[in-house]
């Protein structure tokens, strides 16, 4: 082991964790649902991992299956619950479900540890485990982006309408990117109490959106490749921003909102962007060197046209 | 047969569909008219699943379809072109054309794809172009197309000439008479009542929510009610002097 890895262990434990949470509000995104249980599921997560740990001297391995498959079947209820709803109030009660998972995390007696938590959670986990299971998760999650899948989860969020229409059983999906999100969210949250071995209300709750959504937002939010970008990104920029001092939060503020503006698919989406015109410019070489040799075609006015929209469709995908 | 009878639908307190009845069989066209707010994009959307009616009756060929979850009407046989071309532009033609066979037998789909193909050349000429490069008369047979994939036996097409050139209009009426002569029934709303009358075997003519009209085509073209109904009142006001 190099002592990069080592020292930095605690960052890379981070990283994965945090790409679970991140694909966790992705995953729905992509459906068209805008849901963040999956940092409500987080928060369970930790909590049930701890629990089972703690009061079932439970292994490593059957906590983080059974803590996330129970965090998708609450995730799941509360899709069900909440079915009916689309958009900002879909978006809100999902908060609320977040804040109830804290609000819980505090009155939770002897079960949950009330303001201080639990600690203490040491199992059998090992880096091996973690990387095992974070790359079991990013290959799900990349396998439902292509193909068939891919094409009906694309419809589904596109025209969730015309989708239902050619016969997608929208509900279905929806539903399906619930209980998706809550295991996701719940094998990270287990994962986190398994390295940490310590959780409080305070570690789970509001500031657990906003770092997946943040992730999302500037690696990008229809790729499993933008999660990976903006999970590296904010698990390791807040600590080398720790040279600024007290400007480090400013910093970080300004660099999300420049994202924001100025990236509206990630980063992620400026590398395809970039890809495609480096790719372009190599195409317009070869046939300006053809077509000096042949006398330039007649009618060039479609080519262009194509050229100029065939990225642009081919980003969206 | 597909046969609405009775058909309500509110959007919350608003009543939009106030007992409409309405039947196409395979091989003729119905077309659906009627000025903005009429409630025939309602009606269709109804039959189709996508909105839940109040009370009345969907039937095809005998089978109750009220109030089923839109994947299962395709199922039935039943598809719905919605209006507005709405197609996956980023992906190719092929892979819209694709989609369209969700539910469709999968031994039957290599034929249905002959038959689009043969129906809609373009289609053949462009399949590995994305679908948003085609032109709106392209983009409308794809819709067509990818319809047709899911083996119906009912289409229920909303608008098919909305924001065409006048010249493709009659082109694209020509392929829905084209459909149904293959053998499906239409179920057809229109703005464009001179183009769609043409095509039309009968003709239903609704105005706030209520049928004032249903006939065939040749009686529709000299009725005052269907001009006030396609046209709006003004229409009629407009008439008297």
């Amino acid at each position: 082991m190099s002592s990069f890895y080592l020292t930095n262990l605690v960052l890379v434990q981070a990283t994965i964790t945090g790409l679970l949470l991140a694909l966790s509000i992705q995953v729905p995104i992509r459906m068209g649902v805008f849901s963040f249980a999956g940092a409500g599921a987080y928060g369970f997560g930790c909590y049930a991992g701890a629990i089972l740990v703690l009061d079932y001297q439970m292994a490593a391995v059957p906590t983080i299956v059974i803590t996330g498959l129970l965090a998708g079947l609450v995730v799941l209820v509360v899709g069900l619950l909440i079915a009916k709803l689309n958009g900002l109030y879909l978006a809100m009660a999902t908060v609320a479900f977040c804040l109830i998972i804290s609000v819980v995390a505090i009155n939770g007696g002897e079960l949950t540890g009330g303001s201080t938590g639990r600690y203490g959670v040491i199992s059998d986990f090992t880096m091996g485990h973690m990387f095992a299971i974070g790359a079991i998760a990013l290959v799900l999650v990349a396998l439902s982006e292509r193909g068939k899948l891919g094409r009906r989860v694309d419809a589904v969020r596109e025209d969730p309408e015309l989708a239902a229409s050619m016969g997608i059983n929208v509900r279905r999906y929806r539903l399906v990117a619930f209980a998706v999100s809550g295991v996701l969210g719940g094998v990270a949250g287990a994962m986190n109490i398994l390295v940490r071995s310590a959780v409080s209300p305070l570690d789970i709750g509001f500031p657990l959106i906003v770092l997946a959504l943040t992730m999302i937002i500037v690696g990008g939010s229809l790729s499993w490749k933008g999660a990976v970008i903006g999970a590296l990104i904010f698990t390791w920029l807040p600590d080398l921003l720790a040279v600024v001092g007290e400007w480090q939060e400013l910093i970080y503020g300004i660099i999300v909102a420049i994202a924001a503006v100025l990236l509206p698919r990630g980063l992620y989406g400026v590398y395809v962007d970039t890809k495609r015109s480096v790719l372009r410019r190599r195409r317009q070489e070869a046939t300006d060197k053809a077509t000096a040799q042949t006398p330039p075609p007649t009618s060039t006015g479609d080519t262009t046209d194509i050229d100029r929209l065939a990225p642009e469709m081919e980003a969206q995908r | 047969m597909l046969d609405v009878s009775d058909l309500h639908v509110s959007y919350g307190n608003v009543e939009a569909v106030r007992g409409v009845s309405m039947s196409t069989t395979p091989g003729k066209i119905t077309l659906v008219l009627g000025a903005n707010g009429a409630g025939k994009t309602t009606t269709l959307k109804a039959v189709a699943g996508l909105e839940k009616p109040v009370s009345g009756k969907v039937t095809l060929d005998g089978t109750d379809l009220t109030g089923l979850a839109p994947h299962k009407i395709v199922r039935h046989g039943v598809s719905l072109v919605p209006e507005g071309r709405r197609i996956f532009g980023p992906l190719t033609v092929a892979e819209n054309l694709r989609m369209g066979a969700y539910t469709a037998d999968k031994s039957l789909v290599a034929e249905t794809l002959e038959r689009v193909h043969e129906m809609f050349p373009i289609l053949q000429q462009r399949a590995d172009s994305a679908a948003g490069l085609l032109s709106g008369g392209e983009q409308q047979m794809l819709a067509f197309g990818r319809a047709l994939m899911a083996q119906p036996k009912i289409m229920l097409l909303d608008e098919p000439s909305m924001g065409l050139a006048p010249a493709i209009v009659d082109s694209i009426l020509a392929k829905v008479r084209q459909m149904a002569d293959s053998g499906i029934g239409i179920l057809m709303v229109e703005q464009n009542a001179e183009a769609g009358l043409d095509v039309a075997d009968d003709v239903v003519a609704v105005a706030r929510g209520e049928v004032i009209f249903a006939g065939a085509a040749s009686e529709a073209r000299d009725n005052s009610a269907v001009l006030r109904a396609f046209l709006g009142e003004a229409a009629l006001a407009g008439s008297d002097d």
